[in-house]
């Protein structure tokens, strides 16, 4: 199986609350359940994040739609980041995406999660996923953003 | 409905009968006997209303020895008017009556379906009760309505897959054009997506049951995934009838298999872990204390990811099917849902005739 280089790699934070960095969720093949993410009080990164990843995920803790989304871009080969958001935090990370949204495509609305993020665009949730895998399409979006290299 | 409002209706229909210049037994027997009866001065009476309701101006309601006798001394002309409208009235009455046993009828063979729909409904243990006496299989406390009609609505479905099934094949070996096939195509496709839609709305009334796949024969659940077929089982099933394929269409069908499998493991995956997360929900706490309200009010709120993955095992299934009708030719397309339809149809039929298989008596 082929790993994809992220465009840049997040060094991880020992402790939680620190607000420069946040502690990467870069899962690895062999991994079960996901390493849980710093929760992040400061939302502003979240934009940051979407820019610089060539993909990533945005889903609940806990989300099983969102563990279906990992497994099948970890089947293909992708090494998506994941951003874990908590309860109290989904709020703000929303209107944060919505803004980061806004700027490209305003029809796309407020996102629903699991929000897949590629090449700093908005790509869709688990069903846009499901429909271009079956398709034939995803693999190609995913070379043209970087997140897999043949 | 009562006798009298069916009399008023039937009335109203005669109005759209034409005339008929017939003589039935009926009438004559009416005429010619003379023996009041219930039904005879029912008629009569009936036959009274219709006077009045012509323009007649005749009155009163003689019984049918009177009226004998009245005849003999009329004019001719007059005794021949009587006689036309005895057979009028008569006429009338027979055509009424025969409208009521034709409602009754069907009013029977209605109570007939239901009861069977209830009783095969009742054997499959069809939804208990929401109270804490669900735990009796086949006793059906309150019946959920939502999951009711999608049963009633499945019927429907099954049998419109039928004819649909029957009419490809006519039309394959009829050999018709390939823009009439393209119909028959999209017709069958349309009619899947409408099984996926009545199942969401079925979904939020009862996810339990979609998930049990409650609504299907038992070798068809035997095949159960996430409340219905495996895509890449199906694609087993249809790639071999679809020789001869072109190398294109094979390096295609190779993908979508793969793509399918990469999607069910993943669809897989997640349903594990939501049954993992599930069961912490239910055993959190101490086990053994007698009182889990709190737990199990947590564990409800996570039933609503259920829902969400029978919908997109449909969706799924939905992209799958359609995927494939891209790859193939419209003539490959229908005989793939041709094959499909009657798989289907082969699984209920597994089902029936184990059921009715001889056994020795216990």
């Amino acid at each position: 199986m082929h790993q994809a280089l992220p465009y840049r790699t997040w060094v991880p934070t020992t402790g939680g609350g620190s607000s420069a960095g946040l502690s990467s969720a870069t899962i690895e093949p062999s991994d079960g359940p996901m390493n849980p993410g710093v929760g992040m009080k400061d939302v502003t990164c979240v934009t940051k994040m979407v820019s610089e990843n060539a993909v990533i995920v945005f889903g609940r803790r806990g989300c099983c739609m969102c563990h279906v989304v990992m497994r099948l871009l970890l089947g293909l080969g992708v090494n998506p980041t994941v951003f874990e958001v908590d309860e109290e935090d989904e709020a703000a990370v929303v209107d944060e995406l919505s803004r980061v949204i806004a700027g490209e495509d305003a029809k796309e609305g407020r996102p629903q999660f699991p929000a897949v993020f590629m090449g700093g665009q908005l790509f869709g949730g688990l069903e846009r996923v499901m429909a271009t895998h079956i398709s034939g399409e995803l693999v190609p979006i995913l070379k043209k953003a970087g997140a897999l290299w043949l | 409905m009562n006798s009298s409002s069916t009399h008023f209706v039937t009335s109203r229909r005669i109005g759209i009968y034409e005339p008929l210049h017939q003589i039935s037994t009926w009438g004559e027997s009416f005429k010619t006997n003379g023996c009041p009866n219930t039904s005879a001065s029912t008629i009569a009476e009936l036959e009274a209303k219709l006077d009045n309701q012509s323009e007649d101006t005749s009155h009163g309601t003689p019984g049918p020895s009177e009226k004998y006798d009245q005849e003999a001394t009329k004019p001719v002309d007059k005794v021949q008017r009587r006689l036309a409208q005895n057979r009028e009235a008569a006429r009338k009455s027979r055509l009424r009556k025969k409208a009521y046993v034709q409602e009754l009828e069907s009013s029977r063979v209605k109570l007939m379906q239901l009861e069977q729909e209830l009783e095969r409904a009742r054997q499959q243990g069809l939804y208990l009760g929401a109270g804490l006496d669900a735990g009796h299989l086949g006793f059906s406390g309150a019946v959920n309505s939502g999951i009711a009609a999608f049963e009633m609505e499945y019927g429907h479905w099954v049998e419109e897959q039928s004819s649909q099934i029957c009419e490809l094949r006519t039309a394959l070996h009829a050999h018709i054009s390939d823009v009439e096939l393209r119909i028959l195509v999209e017709t069958a496709m349309n009619h899947y997506f409408n099984l996926f839609r009545m199942k969401a709305t079925a979904a939020k009334a009862d996810v339990f049951y979609m998930m049990s796949g409650m609504w299907k024969t038992s070798a068809e659940r035997f095949f159960l995934w996430i409340g219905g077929f495996r895509p890449s089982e199906l694609l087993k099933v249809l790639v071999p009838q679809l020789d001869p394929l072109t190398d294109q269409q094979i390096l295609d069908v190779c993908n979508l298999r793969q793509s399918c499998q990469q999607a069910e493991d993943a669809l897989t995956q997640g349903m594990e872990k939501l049954q993992q997360i599930l069961a912490e929900a239910v055993a959190a706490g101490q086990l053994g204390e007698g009182s889990y309200i709190p737990q199990l009010a947590t564990a409800l709120e996570k039933l609503e990811a259920v829902v969400s993955f029978v919908n997109q095992a449909d969706h799924l299934r939905q992209e799958t099917l359609q995927q494939m009708v891209r790859i193939l030719t419209i003539r490959q397309a229908a005989r793939g849902l041709l094959a499909l339809g009657e798989y289907f149809q082969r699984l209920r039929a597994l089902s029936s005739l184990w059921a009715t298989r001889p056994r020795e008596p216990a």
